[in-house]
Parts: C-alpha cells; sequence; structure tokens
C-alpha cells in the first residue's frame, strides 16, 4: 500500500483547562518529504508531535490522525508504541546519556543479546552499519560526553532510525548548532530522504525551511494558517502567515547615538584547567552602541563574555578598562558591582530558577538594593519589580506564578529584567533570542534599541549573522579564542563575516 | 465550600498534611478509647506530645534549610546526642556550685559545641567541597566516637534546679494567658503596618474580612492550646522555645537574603551563582545555623531526660530529617517551608505518643513511621502528577 500521503490530521483539536492548544488543525504529510512546520511559541506545533509521539495518547484529543492508512490510536502510558509503529523524534533538549558510548546510547532498551548478556561485537557492528548506511560521521565507541552537540545530533537522529522509523521528527535541530554543523545536518537529511524517510521539520529559523524543505505548514494560535510548497513561498510570505500581520523590518529601526568609549578590553588572554581559551581580544565598546559578536561554535565567544564577567576563565594576560579604569571581577558580584550585567546564553539553567516565581526570579540578583540591614522590603521588592515587567510587558496574570509556566520570549523577557534591574552601565547579552518566536524577537530587539538609546552600552553574541548585521553597530568575529575583526554594520556583509569567522582571513 | 476547594487546591500540599495530622489524631483517639480506654486528647496528653516534637521540630526547622539547598544532615541526631552529653558533663563535674551559673554555662557550651561542629562541617562541604553526605555520615561515627569519649560508658546526671527548667519547665497558667494575648495583639498589630504598608506602596489590598478571619483563626487555635495545656501544667518552657525558634527561622527564609539564597541555590545552583550569590559561603552559613541549632536541641534533650548517656540522640536525624520532608520539603531541592516541618514533626510525635499507648511493639513502631513517611509522599507525588 503506497498512499501518497503517510500522515494525515483531521480536525485535531487539544483543549487544556483553560486554553485551546489545537483548534481544529488539518493537513497531510506526503510520503518521503521533508515537511516544515513552523509557527510562533505557543502556536501548537509542541502540542502536535505530542500527541504523534504518544505523550498525549489516543482520546485525550479531538479529531483523528492517520498514519500510513489508519487512524493512529496511541495509548496512555506506552510512548514506546510511537516508536514500534516508525514514528521517532529528536526532541529540542538531547536525551542521550553522557557517560555511555555512542554504540550503547543507539541501542538503549534494545541491546542484541546472546544468552542473556550483551552482545558487544554485534552492538557495535550494527551500530557502524547504520551510521554507514545515513552517513553519519560519528565513531561507534566513542563517549558521548566527549562529543560536540553537532555529534551528539547524530547520535540521537541514529538512536531514532535504529527502530526502522518511517517518520522523523525534528525539533528545532539546529537552536545549537553552528552553521557547519547546520550544513552537515541537512546534508544527513537529504540522505535521509534518498532513504524514503519521511520528516517533519520545526524549527524558528526562516532560510533553513527553504533550504531543505517540500512544503510547510503554519500554524498560528493553535489554527492551521496553509500547507504550501516552499517553491511558491518566500521568507516575508511565511512570516507574515506566522504573525498574521505584515512585518515589514525584522529589526525594528533604532535611533542610537554611540557616545565616548566606556568599556575596553586590550589583548586580553585567559585559560581554564590550564588550557587556553582566549588567546588576545581586544575591543572598545561606547556608550549607547551595540557590539555584535559574531563567530562559530567553539570560537571563544560565550568563554570571552564569561570572563569579562568573572565567571569562567582566568586571566593571564591584558586587561580590562571600565570609564577608563582597569577592573577585575573574580565573580558575578563583582561585576555587577562595576555595572556589568549578564543575560546568559542559556535561560533555563543559567538565568532562571524555573520553579520560582517572576517576582523572586526578577529580585534574585538585587536582594542587597531592597534590604534593609537583615530585612527585605518586601513592598519595595514588589513595586520596583513590577515597575520592570510592566516595562518589559511580561505577559503573566501576576507576579507569583513560577516562570517556568511562561512562554520562551517571557521566560527570556524575566531574565532581562532581572538583570536590568541593577542599572547596568554595560549588559551583555549571549543568543538572546535563542528559540523564541518571531513576535517575541522583534519586541526583544526593540528593547535592545530603546535600552542603547537610554546610554547603555550592549554587547551581543548571536549565532544567526541575519541578526549579528541586523541589531549592531559595528560587530567583531571571533576565531579560535582572538578577536580576528571588527567590522562596522554599513560595510559588513554575511560573506565578511563567515570569511573572519573561518580564519580565512 | 468554593473558597475551601479552592484554598485546598493551591495549598495540595500543606492540606494534606494537615489533613494527614487530623486524620492520625483521629484514628489514635478512636483506637485509645476502644482498646485501652485511654483518652488520647486529654490535656495531659496533648502537653506530651508538643513537648516531645520540640527536639525533633528544632532540628527540623533547620534541616529545612539544608534539603533546600539540595544537601543532607546525617549528623543532627549524634550532634545533639553528643552536646547532651557535654552539657551533662558540665553539669555534675564543673558547675556544681552554682546552679544559676551552671544552667547560663551548660547553655554557652552547648550552643558552642553546636556552631563550631557546624561550621567545621560546612567549611569542609562548602569550601573544600566534599559532598554533604559524605562529611556528615563520616561525621556521625566522629561523634558517636566522641560521645564515648566523653561519657566514658557511664551515664552522667545532669539535674541541676535551673537547668531543668529548660526542658521540662511550665508556665504559670496566667503567664500563658498573658503570653496569648500578647502574641495576638503581635499577630494584628503586624497585620494592619501590613495593610498599611501596602496602601503607601498603592498596592490592591485583600479583602480586610479575609484578613481578619486569617488572624483570628490563627489566634484562636493559640488560644485554644494555652487553653488545653494550662488544664495539664501550663503551657511548657521547651514549646515556648521552639515558638520563638519557628517564628525567627520562618521569617529568615522569607524575609532576609540569606534565606532567599537558599531556595535559589536548590532551585537552581547556576543560576544563582550567576545572579551574584555567594554560594558557598550561603552553603556554609546553613550547616552552622544547623550546627546551632544542634546544639540548642542537644540542651533541651540533656535537660529533658535529666542525664547524658552513650545512646543520646541515636536516630533522631531519621526523625528530623522525615519531619522535613513530611512537611513538603523537596530532596530534589528548592521547595520547603518551615511552618510545614513543624507540622511534620507534631505528626512524627502524635505516631511515636499514640503507638506508645497502643502499646505497639517497638517493632511495629518503626514499620508505621516508615509507612506513613512513604505513604505521603506517594500522595505528593500522585497530587503533583494529577497537575500536569
Amino acid at each position: 500500500m503506497t498512499d501518497e500521503y503517510i500522515l494525515e490530521f483531521q480536525n485535531v483539536t487539544k483543549q487544556f483547562p483553560g486554553v485551546t492548544a489545537l483548534d481544529d488543525v488539518s493537513f497531510k504529510v506526503k510520503r518521503g518529504e521533508i515537511h516544515g512546520l513552523c509557527g510562533e511559541n505557543g502556536a501548537g506545533k509542541s502540542t502536535l508531535m505530542k500527541i504523534l509521539s504518544g505523550v498525549y495518547p489516543y482520546g485525550t484529543y479531538d479529531g483523528t490522525v492517520i498514519y500510513n492508512g489508519q487512524e493512529l490510536k496511541l495509548q496512555a502510558s506506552a510512548i514506546h508504541q510511537a516508536t514500534e509503529k516508525g514514528i521517532a523524534i529528536v526532541y529540542q533538549e538531547l536525551t542521550l546519556v553522557p557517560h555511555m558510548t555512542v554504540g550503547e546510547n543507539i541501542f538503549l532498551g534494545s541491546e542484541p543479546t546472546e544468552h542473556g548478556s550483551i552482545n558487544w561485537a554485534q552492538l557495535y557492528s550494527e551500530t557502524q552499519t547504520l551510521l554507514d548506511k545515513y552517513k553519519l560521521d560519528v565513531h561507534p565507541q566513542a563517549l558521548v560526553k566527549n562529543l560536540g552537540v553537532g555529534k551528539m545530533q547524530m547520535t540521537e537522529i541514529a538512536k531514532a532510525l535504529s527502530e526502522e522509523a518511517q517518520v522523523l521528527i525534528l525539533d528545532e535541530p539546529t537552536s545549537a548548532l553552528s552553521e557547519a554543523e547546520i550544513n552537515k545536518l541537512m546534508e544527513i537529511l537529504r540522505t535521509l530522504k534518498s532513504h524514503g524517510v519521511t520528516c517533519i521539520y520545526i524549527s524558528h529559523k526562516m532560510q533553513e525551511f527553504f533550504r531543505i524543505c517540500d512544503n510547510v505548514t503554519v500554524l498560528r494560535d493553535g489554527k492551521w494558517v496553509t500547507t504550501q510548497p516552499t517553491s511558491q513561498l518566500s521568507p516575508e510570505k511565511l512570516v507574515r502567515y506566522m504573525v498574521g500581520r505584515e512585518m515589514k523590518e525584522r529589526f525594528p529601526q533604532g535611533n542610537r547615538r554611540p557616545g565616548e568609549i566606556i568599556f575596553e578590553v586590550k589583548d586580553l588572554h585567559a585559560e581554564k584547567a590550564d588550557r587556553a581559551v582566549l588567546n588576545g581580544v581586544s575591543f572598545d565598546l561606547r556608550k549607547g552602541e551595540i557590539l555584535g559578536i559574531a563567530g562559530l561554535m567553539g570560537s571563544g565567544r560565550t568563554e570571552l563574555v564569561m570572563t569579562i564577567f568573572g565567571e569562567f576563565g582566568k586571566i593571564t594576560q591584558g586587561d580590562i578598562r571600565l570609564e577608563g579604569r582597569p577592573i577585575k571581577s573574580n565573580n558575578s558580584h563583582h561585576a555587577m558591582e562595576h555595572g556589568i550585567s549578564l543575560v546568559p546564553e542559556d535561560r533555563k539553567r543559567h538565568g532562571l530558577v524555573l520553579i520560582q516565581s517572576i517576582l523572586k526570579n526578577i529580585s534574585l540578583p538585587n536582594l542587597d538594593r531592597f534590604a534593609r540591614l537583615m530585612r527585605i522590603d518586601q513592598n519595595a521588592e514588589v513595586a520596583e519589580s513590577l515597575r520592570i515587567a510592566k516595562e518589559l510587558t511580561i505577559k503573566a496574570p501576576n507576579l507569583y506564578v513560577p516562570v517556568e509556566t511562561l512562554s520562551g520570549g517571557n521566560q527570556q523577557k524575566v531574565v532581562i529584567s532581572k538583570w536590568l534591574l541593577s542599572g547596568p552601565k554595560i549588559l551583555i547579552m549571549d543568543d538572546p533570542t535563542r528559540g523564541i518566536d518571531v513576535g517575541a524577537k522583534f519586541e526583544i530587539y526593540k528593547l535592545m534599541n530603546d535600552l542603547a538609546e537610554q546610554g547603555i552600552a550592549i554587547i551581543m553574541i548571536s549565532s544567526e549573522l541575519e541578526e549579528v548585521l541586523g541589531m549592531s553597530d559595528r560587530v567583531m568575529v571571533m576565531w579560535q579564542g582572538r578577536s580576528n575583526g571588527i567590522l562596522n554594520t554599513s560595510e559588513a556583509t554575511q560573506e565578511k563575516i563567515m570569511t573572519l569567522a573561518t580564519g580565512l582571513a | 465550600m468554593k473558597t475551601l476547594s479552592r484554598i485546598f487546591r493551591q495549598n495540595a500540599q500543606t492540606s494534606i498534611i494537615i489533613l494527614a495530622l487530623v486524620g492520625i489524631w483521629l484514628i489514635f483517639t478512636v483506637l485509645a478509647a476502644v482498646m485501652k480506654d485511654v483518652n488520647f486528647l486529654s490535656p495531659q496528653n496533648i502537653s506530651n506530645i508538643f513537648r516531645q516534637m520540640t527536639i525533633t521540630a528544632i532540628m527540623a526547622t533547620g534541616m529545612v534549610f539544608v534539603i533546600v539547598t539540595g544537601g543532607i544532615d546525617l549528623s543532627v541526631g549524634k550532634l545533639a546526642g553528643f552536646v547532651s552529653t557535654v552539657v551533662a558533663y558540665n553539669q555534675a563535674y564543673r558547675f556544681t556550685d552554682n546552679p544559676a551559673v551552671a544552667a547560663m554555662a551548660s547553655v554557652v557550651i552547648g550552643l558552642a559545641v553546636g556552631l563550631l561542629w557546624g561550621g567545621l562541617q560546612g567549611y569542609i562541604i562548602s569550601y573544600l567541597r566534599v559532598p554533604a553526605f559524605i562529611v556528615t555520615l563520616g561525621s556521625m561515627f566522629i561523634l558517636g566516637g566522641l560521645t564515648l569519649l566523653q561519657t566514658e560508658g557511664q551515664t552522667i546526671t545532669a539535674t541541676q534546679p535551673y537547668f531543668r527548667e529548660i526542658g521540662q519547665g511550665y508556665l504559670n497558667p496566667i503567664l500563658g494567658w498573658l503570653l496569648a494575648a500578647i502574641v495576638t495583639a503581635a499577630i494584628f498589630f503586624l497585620m494592619f503596618r501590613d495593610r498599611r504598608n501596602k496602601q503607601k506602596y498603592g498596592f490592591p489590598l485583600p479583602a480586610l474580612q479575609a484578613d481578619i478571619i486569617k488572624s483570628t483563626l490563627f489566634a484562636a487555635l493559640l488560644w485554644g492550646y494555652v487553653f488545653v495545656v494550662n488544664q495539664y501544667n501550663g503551657v511548657q518552657v521547651p514549646v515556648l522555645l521552639l515558638g520563638i525558634v519557628a517564628v525567627i527561622m520562618t521569617y529568615v527564609s522569607n524575609n532576609t537574603r540569606f534565606g532567599r539564597y537558599t531556595y535559589a541555590i536548590g532551585g537552581n545552583r547556576e543560576a544563582a551563582r550567576l545572579s551574584g550569590i555567594n554560594i558557598r559561603q550561603t552553603l556554609f552559613l546553613v550547616f552552622v545555623l544547623m550546627g546551632f541549632l544542634s546544639g540548642l536541641a542537644g540542651i533541651m534533650l540533656a535537660s529533658y531526660v535529666g542525664y547524658g548517656t552513650i545512646g543520646a540522640g541515636s536516630g533522631y536525624e531519621l526523625d528530623v530529617i522525615a519531619a522535613a520532608i513530611l512537611g513538603g520539603t523537596s530532596t530534589l531541592g528548592g521547595v520547603g517551608t518551615i511552618p510545614g516541618a513543624l507540622i511534620g514533626a507534631l505528626i512524627m510525635a502524635s505516631l511515636n505518643t499514640g503507638l506508645q499507648i497502643l502499646d505497639v511493639a517497638p517493632a511495629w513502631q518503626g514499620i508505621a513511621k516508615g509507612i506513613v513517611l512513604i505513604l505521603a509522599v506517594l500522595l505528593d507525588v500522585y497530587f503533583k502528577k494529577d497537575k500536569t
């Protein structure tokens, strides 16, 4: 039986108390295609995928899902059913056991055995066969914890494919990957396609749909908007479908006027655990300026800002000057006293105490301001947090809800709030729009413009070249732990940045 | 009814544990009446249960902080035991001529020993980075040895007049009523001051009725308690001490930087570190505090039982940890309250007393306590799963 369509959603509706996550969604996925799925955070993508994987089993939603010509009926508490039927998911957060090898991870739970003990030779040879078949370049006996993010993801894909998957769902696979790794992933996806595997590709990055997908489905606020061949779409059209409004510009026009130099880094060298991580970084930063930092994964971008913030390497050479005076930060507390704030790259791991309320998260680094002797003036705390939350338009019923219940964009606003409340002179933002939707991105950009106009100097790391070019006054490109060039945005192009980032110039 | 069910859902954890306490009391009341013809809820018995919970409860308030940071302290029972023998030794052999001096010196020495031991453990755990489980496990062995050295295997009596009052004393009934009146006045004063302050900031105020009902309910519980225990010997000195400790610890956990940092570290250590919190110092202080409270518990123990002995404090750490966990403290860190731990300790004490009244063999007492602990956490897990 070879239907044209492998998967069909018919009037799928999923309700949570008070929220309709999916509202009468219908569309079809062709056999063997790469089908893009896009929409803002909260549009219903994840809910849809959770129905496919059995997290929300049959009966907890309305409507039907047809898979291979039959209605898909996954039972509760039998997540494995989906895998057995050939539906596999690679989640955004990787789910590998770090202290096991690639082979062990791939066959976790289905190890080949002989008389009750694991047949290691068979396990590794099957792993190799699998990796070769889909041209995945990982060593079967490598320990996962020693792999880079890109290779971990390959392992994850191999694991998904080891069960003869017919449909592979990739949930934002590129959010942590460098350009080179993304290219590699695209190649892998094409290989999969040539083997007849259907892929559903979820992403926030527009260009990727056009590089790889045959069709794209757009969801908005839980409703199906459109399914179209990518050949008939353009990035602008796609964004319009996603946000439901005309988005003339992805980057708001600011009215920034960089002033005098406030911050200088000269020939900075640093090491961690006797390994050099920074090999000479120099730049200066002006009041009211946004300085973009571009570079590939491992080029030392995060290491640089964390060192400035006093939370990473040991400075072995060079100096850091704030308003002309050399400063030294041994920890984040010192850095904050100097007026340096940092919005970390991974907001869930480094930015937020997820189980705590918005209020407690915002006030955490600022409690010194509210404390009189021992006592925290809780009224002042609430008043100030409320003010900043309003200023940043955090959407929540009140300040007392745990931040884990907020959307990605709102969580990011909480992180920014907590660091703004301390009144920084320098605001470092490490990939501030990672994993948040287009609408929220736009708001963050606007906020960055506002802050810069107020005279705050911003350092922004970004993995998206368009974002760096769209938001910065100048761009510093890093390569192998050093600053490999600083470009004015007016003269910078993606090509020039990549040339510097890959060490070709 | 609607508001009641809302309150229940919002505070599922607290509600469950209060219901559990009431349930346990009901069961014991019925069983004691039927099987032994004893009134479980007699003033004397209630007075005993509350006095018995004090030692566990005082340490449990500190244990909440320790577990909230994601740590554990296995040494608290042995530390309290060791302190009790040190105190008894001072009572029996060093300050024999003046009971007042003896009482003062015993308290100071006991607290100092607890503080120092807590500081030492805290230093090794937070600055030398040895896991808390291991340090306190080792410390448990060491304290057992030290207790043996201190007592030389003998039982040391510690029954000088003033000192005895700490663990065994009662307030004069009139003093009890006076205390209730003062606390009630304070509750209402603080309530109105809080409302006034909120008004100053222009915050929306909770309904006055709700605030008044809450404060009145609290005051009523207090007056009821004083009424009951006054029918026996009066408000117990150790319970009064526990009350003071509980108020201070609750205040520390909600209204001070140290308290907030403790919860933030348990919730997400990396985020706390990047928020400029001195993690090591906070952890160190948590163990210092735990040591101090163990010292206080040790003093009360010596005073209560009237002697110091090798076995003093053995197994208390289990009751303490159980009380904190019954009270809703999460072993994953980041979550836990002082009032919860108090109720947890009250449940443990009620179980101990109730099972003893029913003449249940010690073996079965242990089994019953273990089942209650696991059941309580099971219910909690069940309700949490239901939520998502």
